[in-house]
């Protein structure tokens, strides 16, 4: 367990920065996320503090102990991989006791006893003579989580360890990586593309993109208030339209799509160049007669059924949004709808 | 389905053939030598006189030994640097090949000249270790089993390195990531995680070297001279010099059983693995 810094971390290949300037703390007992799209530079930042890539510029701290130049070997990091990584001719067993072999911790009879206990929590012990190919996807998985917690090691990073699962068994281990780090309580750095994992999983999500921090609290402020229109997007996929912010006689209301118009919070300030958010869950849809004058009219475009929620594309003026709403609300292709924002869901940031 | 078979033995025949004519009938022919006494008739006398001659017997040692430790070097050299040739780019790495494999474009005879020139007496080998200091006086290093040594180890090592290329180019180098994470280090990665999956080629570049320096001919004869003979060169000296062709075949069929015996737990032991 263990406090991380990160100081103006700068990455380059060749002359292409990949970073630029990454500064974050991490504090001890940390479950952290670092999430954003593909060739966001989350993996490459990885990478950088288990030492597996070197840094341009900048330095970076475990526990308060400089490891810019420290060799993986010597942080005293675990680390778990996409895919796994398990030694092929090596057992269960002795993939397992690896870290503490490599790390001499104890005599071999200690280091067994260690392999034993963990294997008993990962629920392992009894395919512990088995070789990693003989292990399905789940098992292998549990495999090298538990190679990774067996050295106690002061951070834990896992590099999407949960992309490879099928979704049943990936929800399954997401229960169990969160009561694992509740239980043992390692600083975890967790990198992902998917938000809701790492919504779910960490209680501070990293939001990365193009190299950069976009922005970093917990999973309910960063989903509750997107600092940018990335942020928003990114997370839950919400509509970001160009609309412009007018005071009214009702208050602040944001105009779009010629003739369409929402509530802003009060605290809105005046713009014609604003990005106004709506989320897809904060649209509720009306039938035409319920218009009113929190209302907007849109037509339904296209609709696909996803079991519990209907996902509607609606047109409003020359503008296509996007609207999730309960699986039984029914509208047909072309009809017209009225739609309603959740009171006080409808979010600006400028332009 | 008949017809596909008999396409299939059309296809394969003028191959067959080659090696029914090539290879089968010689070897027929040659046990069938290896057995002839002087009066036409079955003998084994042949393979006792080999057998039980301290002078040949001491040839078959000297090849075997110079043979495992020819084997041994090119093992040892060739698994590092084919490890690095595994993980530099790829451009370095065709540079790389084409530069072990340069050394196998001259003939052998041309090869081995070059040796003798180095290892001569007043040869750049010998005189810079005079220059140096290591030995007293500038001398020859031919007609020594360290210059056959010399001579084989550069013939057989791109055999050794490029099937040891070939295994290590498949082992994921996210294992010897992981390895490191883990606390091992550098050498440690080598030893523990590299090392063992690199075996099989390990195996086979080996078997490769032993196989082909214990028959070899041309290098020893030339470099060794005819104070330190090899079987091979045994062989060729009774067909050639005193034209004992009965003798010639019994040495060539032990030899032939000898590496059949050596490769035969071998493809056992890759069999089992592939199965």
């Amino acid at each position: 367990m263990a406090t991380l810094e990160l100081n103006r971390i700068v990455k380059a290949f060749g002359p292409v920065d990949v970073l630029h300037g990454i500064s974050l703390t991490i504090e001890s007992g940390r479950f952290v996320s670092l999430l954003g799209p593909s060739g966001c530079g989350k993996t490459t930042l990885l990478r950088i503090i288990a030492g597996l890539e070197g840094l341009t510029r900048g330095s970076l701290t475990i526990d308060g102990r400089e490891v810019t130049h420290v060799p993986p070997e010597d942080r005293d990091i675990a680390m778990m991989f996409q895919s796994y990584a398990l030694l092929p001719h090596m057992s269960v067993r002795e993939n397992v006791r690896f870290p503490l072999r490599m790390r001499k911790r104890g005599s071999r009879a200690e280091q067994e006893e260690r392999v034993r206990v963990v294997l008993e929590t990962v629920q392992l012990a009894h395919l512990a003579d088995r070789m990693p190919r003989q292990l399905s996807g789940g098992q292998q998985q549990r495999v090298a989580l538990a190679r990774a917690i067996v050295s106690d090691p002061k951070i834990l990073l896992l590099d999407e360890p949960l992309s490879n699962l099928d979704a049943r068994l990936r929800e399954d281990m997401q229960v169990e990586l969160i009561e694992l780090h509740r239980r043992l309580g390692l600083t975890t750095v967790f990198v992902t593309h998917d938000q809701e994992e790492a919504l779910s999983l960490s209680d501070t999500v990293v939001l990365m993109n193009g190299g950069r921090i976009e922005q970093v609290g917990g999973p309910q402020d960063i989903y509750a208030s997107p600092r940018t229109g990335f942020a928003s997007e990114f997370l839950g996929s919400a509509n970001l339209i160009a609309a412009e912010v007018k005071d009214g006689s009702d208050g602040k209301r944001a105009h779009f799509a010629s003739g369409a118009s929402v509530a802003v919070p009060a605290a809105t300030p005046t713009s014609k160049t604003a990005q106004l958010i709506l989320r897809q869950e904060d649209l509720l849809l009306l039938p035409p007669e319920a218009a009113a004058d929190e209302t907007f009219m849109a037509s339904v475009v296209t609709r696909v059924f996803l079991g519990a929620r209907i996902r509607y594309v609606l047109r409003v003026g020359d503008l296509r949004i996007k609207c999730l709403a309960p699986g039984t609300d029914f509208y047909a292709p072309g009809e017209t709808v009225a739609v309603r924002v959740r009171d006080g869901r409808a979010q600006v940031i400028d332009g | 389905m008949m017809r596909d078979r008999l396409e299939d033995f059309a296809l394969a025949s003028p191959g067959l053939l080659l090696i029914g004519l090539g290879f089968l009938f010689p070897i027929a022919e040659m046990v069938r030598l290896s057995v002839v006494g002087p009066d036409g008739g079955f003998t084994t006398l042949h393979y006792t006189r080999f057998l039980t001659d301290a002078y040949y017997l001491g040839i078959v040692w000297r090849t075997v030994y110079l043979s495992l430790l020819i084997t041994a070097i090119c093992a040892a050299v060739g698994f590092p640097l084919a490890y690095v040739m595994a993980r530099v780019s790829p451009r370095l790495r065709l540079w790389l090949v084409v530069l072990i494999i340069l050394p196998l474009m001259t003939s052998v005879v041309v090869r081995t000249f070059g040796w003798m020139v180095l290892l001569g007496r007043g040869g750049l080998v010998p005189s810079t270790l005079w220059k140096l200091g290591f030995v007293g006086r500038n001398f020859s290093m031919m007609q020594t089993e360290a210059a056959i040594v010399i001579g084989m180890v550069q013939v057989l090592l791109p055999f050794t390195t490029l099937s040891i290329l070939g295994v290590v180019m498949k082992i994921d180098r996210r294992l010897e990531e992981a390895a490191r994470t883990m606390g091992a280090s550098f050498m440690g990665t080598l030893r523990t995680v590299v090392l063992p999956l690199a075996m099989p080629g390990i195996l086979a570049g080996s078997l490769l070297a032993f196989t082909l320096s214990v028959s070899s001919f041309v290098t020893p004869s030339l470099l060794g001279g005819v104070r330190l003979p090899v079987v091979a060169a045994s062989i060729y000296d009774a067909a050639t010099k005193t034209l004992e062709w009965n003798f010639a075949a019994a040495q060539s069929v032990i030899l032939l059983v000898g590496v059949l015996l050596v490769l035969t737990p071998y493809i056992k032991l890759s069999g089992r693995r592939n199965g």
